[in-house]
C-alpha cells in the first residue's frame, strides 16, 4: 500500500501564495512534507537533492516560466505529478498543461482549487 | 499613513496578478490570440511624491480610462497607456484592417471597453478574494499629457495616497506598458490594510 506521507513541492514567486497553498494542503493532508521554491530554476535545482511526489507550479515567475520548468522537471523525473496552479488561465496555457500530461488549476487558492489539485494528484497513483 | 509590510504588498501583487489573468483571458477571447499581461509590481506612495518616473511617463500623450469604485473602500482608478500604442491594441481588439485615423473614431468607446475589462478584472479579483463587493461607475476616457496627469494626481487633496501597478500588455506582436493607478483617501487605505490583515490572518 502507498504510504500516506507524500512530498509536495510548491513553486510560486508569491510568498502569500505559497503560504496559502501550504495551509490549505496541510489542513487536508497534515502528514505531507512540504517544500517551497520561489522560481523555476530553484525548483529544478531542488529536486535533484529531494525528489517530491507532487508539485504545484505557478506560470508567471521571474526567470523561466512555470510551464518550461515543469517540462524540464518531467523530462528528468517523469514520476513527479505536477499541477499548474496559475492566474494565467488562457487556452494556450491550458493546452500546454494538457501536453505536459497535467491540468491547469485556476487561482485564487481556495478550498475548491486545492480539491482539484488533490484530485489530480490522487488520480495519478 | 498605514504602513504596508512586504507581505501586504506581496498579497496585493498576487490579487492583481489574478485580476490580470482574468483580463488576459477576456482579451484573448476578443482577439483570438494569446495575450500576455503581467503585474510585476505594486507601490503605494504619497501623491505629493509622484513624478513622471514613478509612472514611466515620457513626453507623449496618454490615454487615461477613469472609473470610480465604491465599497468597503472607495477608489478612483485610472488606467494609463501611451496613446499610439493603445490605439494599436484597440485595432487588434477590433480585428480589422482599419487605419489609425479610422480607429481614432472608435478610440473613446474601444478604450473605455479595454479599461473596463482590465479595471473590473483587477477589482473583481480583489472583491472575490477579500469577500466584499465593489460597485463601479461607468468608465470615462480622456487623452492628456504627462504634465496634465501628474498635476491632477498631485492636486487631489481628498485622496492623498496612490497605489500604482505597472502593467505590461502584449497582444500578438504589439507590446505596450501601462500603469494602473488607484487614488485612495486615508480612510480607504486604512480599510484596505485592515482587509489585507484579515486575509493574511486567515492563513494559518
Amino acid at each position: 500500500m502507498d504510504s500516506p506521507i507524500k512530498k509536495l513541492l510548491i513553486v510560486d514567486d508569491s510568498k502569500v501564495s505559497r503560504m496559502l497553498i501550504r495551509s490549505h494542503i496541510l489542513a487536508r493532508r497534515p502528514e505531507w512534507i512540504i517544500s517551497e521554491a520561489a522560481c523555476g530554476e530553484e525548483a529544478i535545482a531542488l529536486i535533484d537533492n529531494d525528489l517530491p511526489d507532487y508539485c504545484t507550479m505557478d506560470i508567471n515567475m521571474p526567470g523561466i516560466s512555470g510551464t518550461d520548468a515543469a517540462e524540464r522537471m518531467l523530462s528528468k523525473y517523469p514520476s513527479i505529478k505536477i499541477v499548474i496552479f496559475s492566474a494565467n488561465i488562457q487556452e494556450t496555457h491550458q493546452e500546454r498543461a494538457r501536453l505536459l500530461g497535467t491540468i491547469l488549476v485556476a487561482k485564487p487558492v481556495t478550498e475548491k482549487s486545492i480539491t482539484l489539485a488533490l484530485n489530480c494528484f490522487s488520480d495519478s497513483k | 499613513m498605514s504602513s504596508l509590510s512586504e507581505l501586504h504588498l506581496d498579497a496585493l501583487a498576487e490579487v492583481f496578478s489574478i485580476g490580470a489573468g482574468r483580463a488576459a483571458l477576456s482579451l484573448s477571447e476578443i482577439v483570438g490570440d494569446e495575450v500576455r499581461i503581467s503585474v510585476p509590481s505594486v507601490q503605494i506612495i504619497n501623491s505629493e511624491d509622484i513624478n513622471s518616473a514613478t509612472l514611466s511617463l515620457n513626453n507623449g500623450r496618454f490615454g487615461a480610462v477613469n472609473q470610480h469604485f465604491r465599497g468597503p473602500f472607495n477608489a478612483e482608478a485610472v488606467l494609463l497607456f501611451t496613446e499610439d500604442q493603445a490605439l494599436k491594441i484597440v485595432g487588434d481588439m477590433m480585428g480589422s484592417q482599419m487605419s489609425i485615423d479610422e480607429l481614432a473614431e472608435f478610440e473613446h468607446e474601444a478604450m473605455c471597453e479595454l479599461g473596463n475589462i482590465i479595471l473590473n478584472a483587477c477589482l473583481s479579483a480583489m472583491a472575490d478574494i477579500f469577500s466584499f463587493t465593489l460597485e463601479s461607475s461607468l468608465p470615462d476616457y480622456a487623452v492628456a499629457s504627462a504634465d496634465e496627469i501628474l498635476h491632477r494626481l498631485k492636486e487631489n487633496s481628498t485622496q492623498p495616497y496612490i497605489m500604482v501597478l505597472h502593467i505590461d500588455l502584449t497582444i500578438e506582436k504589439r507590446h505596450t506598458a501601462g500603469n494602473l493607478v488607484f487614488l485612495l483617501s486615508s480612510a480607504s487605505l486604512d480599510n484596505l490594510v485592515s482587509h489585507l490583515d484579515q486575509f493574511l490572518g486567515n492563513i494559518t
